[in-house]
């Protein structure tokens, strides 16, 4: 589907959804629900608690739907901070994460196929991304995706990375200046 | 380790409170760092805009995870768990003419029905039932039990708000709300009606259900959004 068209359908959507209309839901359901339902089920790595995730977040999506400002972000990312904020909230009340193997420091941790017909951002926004992420030094571009995609705490990337918590608070935030600053160049 | 410090002001030139956020949009906070990134986010519009700067930064990566459908059931679960929707629960409490509304019919029910009316009362026999509905959905339904002097409710579509709790409300004649008790959303709840509402307890009374902070309304009238309304009758 054309990108922008999915987009503004999702947008359109989001914004009927405070005045109660349901189909305004079921719409946004039925064009992100694939894709939320794979980050929680990324982050908790269980179908059952992803099921119960989900259903969470198409409920904070009704209660919170007059929060999305259209000006400000796209409806995709609000929804998918939606998801890995509830997933990362189930995994911090269960207190077990199972994404603990060891990361090596200096081995890079492929990223997995990027699927052709995603609803998401616009392709440009995520070759900037991958550019600048690239420009990291490996073990704080590992860091970020354990953090980002395994919902990993400092302490989590402590134990797998095997260094000390402080240092692995220092990779992470000098990594997110880093990123920052090549973001915006 | 002496190349690691601590949240300090003079982390490389990121203010605490943009790093702070950075974090929680990240997702690698945990207890109460956590716990304290979300209350600003919740009530710090400034904190909040950063968070979403740094969501906007992070989120393309999120391409890289696979879509897969979940189950046929999920959306069948999210929409029984939906409340009321919105313009009408939150329209009736806080509308006048609602409450004057109501109090003309039930003056008018009165004076039209008279002596019938107290028939229908705990002294009658016929049990009273109401279908208590909201935004087009049943959302619990009440029978009075007369000879006990008690209601039972028994929820229907409705799902547990986390924060909130259903309340029960009669409204006679007069139109002012008197609270009857708490409902639940997972079983049927038995009140027994406080003596001083039981003659009021009649045919064509109303009975709502608001949501309510836990333990319900401390002011003795509704505080919440009414989530639906249903008339007594008799079977």
């Amino acid at each position: 589907m054309d990108l922008d068209a999915n987009r503004k359908l999702i947008a359109a959507a989001l914004g009927r959804i405070p005045a109660g209309d349901r189909t305004a839901l079921q719409t946004v359901y039925r064009l992100t629900s694939a894709k939320l339902f794979g980050v929680a089920l990324r982050i908790l790595g269980t179908q059952a608690e992803a099921e119960d995730v989900l259903q969470e977040v198409y409920l904070t999506v009704w209660r919170k739907a007059a929060d999305f400002d259209p000006h400000r972000a796209s409806p995709m990312t609000w929804l998918i901070a939606i998801a890995r904020n509830r997933a990362i909230d189930r995994l911090r009340a269960t207190r077990q994460n199972r994404h603990m193997e060891p990361i090596d420091q200096a081995v890079e941790i492929a990223d997995s196929a990027i699927p052709a017909d995603s609803a998401l951002e616009a392709a440009q926004d995520y070759a900037k991304l991958h550019g600048c992420l690239h420009s990291l030094e490996t073990r704080e571009r590992n860091a970020l995706r354990g953090a980002f995609f395994d919902g990993n705490t400092y302490e989590d990337l402590a134990t797998r990375m095997k260094v000390p918590l402080g240092t692995m608070k220092s990779w992470v935030r000098r990594a997110m200046i880093k990123l920052k600053r090549c973001l915006e160049q | 380790m002496s190349d690691t410090s601590d949240h300090n002001s003079k982390f490389e030139g990121l203010p605490d409170d943009e790093l702070l956020a950075a974090e929680y949009a990240l997702g690698v906070l945990a207890g109460t760092d956590r716990a304290a990134a979300e209350r600003l986010f919740e009530r710090d519009h400034n904190f909040a805009r950063m968070v979403g700067e740094w969501e906007q930064r992070l989120t393309p990566w999120a391409r890289n995870i696979e879509e897969v459908s979940p189950p046929p059931h999920i959306w069948s679960a999210i929409e029984t768990a939906l409340p009321a929707p919105a313009p009408q629960r939150a329209s009736l409490w806080e509308s006048l003419m609602f409450w004057r509304g109501l109090a003309l019919a039930g003056a008018l029910t009165a004076a039209c029905l008279g002596g019938l009316v107290y028939f229908g009362a705990i002294g009658g026999h016929e049990p009273l039932v109401a279908t208590i509905e909201g935004g087009g959905n049943r959302v619990f339904v009440a029978t009075v039990d007369a000879k006990r002097g008690s209601i039972a409710v028994v929820p229907a579509s409705f799902s547990a708000d986390t924060t909130r709790v259903p309340e029960l409300w009669l409204i006679p004649a007069d139109g002012k709300p008197r609270p009857l008790g708490l409902l639940r959303s997972d079983r049927a709840v038995t009140i027994t009606i406080p003596s001083e509402y039981v003659a009021q307890t009649v045919s064509n009374a109303v009975l709502a259900v608001s949501l309510e902070p836990p333990g319900g309304s401390t002011t003795g009238a509704p505080t919440g959004p009414v989530i639906g309304t249903g008339k007594l009758t008799s079977l």
